[in-house]
């Protein structure tokens, strides 16, 4: 919902939850509007896919990544740049074209956004929580088997942790941007 | 939000919209809501809050009944114009 309006589920005006909310809805609006109309020849469903399937590549690199790092390959860590290279820009695109709803206030989203928002947020808080238990594992039962003194094991498993915090932290984003069917032109 | 069996919400939005020829973008503006929400509802992929739902009927200025049902609308025409052999009130010959 666009409007400023306060219904029984607002926190109270004044408090400082309500006043940052409001702060953040702010920004977020100003945003939109400085976005709204960009890349236009990426916001077909078609589009917005081949984005996620990148993104998707670029986490895979970067889990690749941490396990050669795991295995001592020194120069592994080097691979991570392009695996960046690969993951800002896409991200970036498809964060305008969804028009950044994946982590939008619920005060910049109408009720059906806000829905759909939530079920992407969802399904990204169980991604996120699954697969940390990998790097969790990982550095557990690691550091009994070494004894804690294995650098390698340690810098893996940050990378592996970093890796599925940046999965779950785009996979609302990358739900909405798969899922959205293409502009419909009687929405103009 | 957990519910029993999910029952359908039909409505006519589509065709309210057409008579009074407004676009998605002019009903989404009066109810404020973005235009792909109004799409969503007219497809069925939505079923509107209570809120919603009055607002939408506000702007139309018709009661609930007239744009939401549970069964499928029958056409505006065939319900001014019900059988052949009847008035346009509707009413026995």
């Amino acid at each position: 919902m666009t409007s400023a309006q306060t219904t029984p589920d607002s926190p109270t005006p004044g408090n400082p939850i309500a006043r940052y909310q409001a702060y953040r809805t702010r920004r977020f609006l100003a945003n939109e509007r400085k976005w709204a109309g960009r890349l236009p020849g990426w916001r077909s469903q078609h589009r917005r896919r081949a984005l996620v399937v990148n993104l998707t590549i670029a986490f895979v690199a970067m889990f690749a990544v941490s396990i050669a790092c795991a295995a001592g390959v020194w120069w592994a860590p080097l691979l991570w740049l392009p695996a960046c290279l690969v993951f800002f820009p896409a991200w970036g695109m498809l964060q305008i074209v969804v028009g950044r709803q994946g982590d939008a206030p619920s005060d910049a989203l109408d009720e059906w956004e806000i829905q759909q928002r939530n079920a992407a947020r969802s399904v990204g808080l169980s991604v996120t929580q699954s697969l940390m238990m990998i790097p969790v594992a990982y550095l557990v039962v690691g550091a009994v088997i070494t004894g804690g003194t294995d650098e390698n094991m340690a810098y893996a498993g940050g990378l592996m942790a970093l890796t599925v915090l940046l999965v779950g932290g785009c996979t609302p984003g990358m739900i909405l941007g798969w899922t959205r069917p293409d502009p419909d032109p009687l929405d103009e | 939000m957990r519910r029993g069996e999910k029952l359908p919400i039909h409505n006519r939005i589509a065709v309210l919209r057409a008579e009074r020829r407004m676009t998605r973008a002019q009903l989404a503006t009066a109810v404020d809501v973005n235009p792909q929400t109004v799409g969503a509802l007219e497809r069925g992929d939505h079923y509107p809050s209570l809120d919603l739902a009055l607002r939408i009927c506000a702007v139309f200025d018709l009661p609930v009944e007239a744009v939401f049902s549970r069964t499928e609308f029958t056409p505006l025409s065939a319900a001014l114009y019900p059988a052949q052999g009847r008035d346009a009130g509707g009413t026995d010959r």
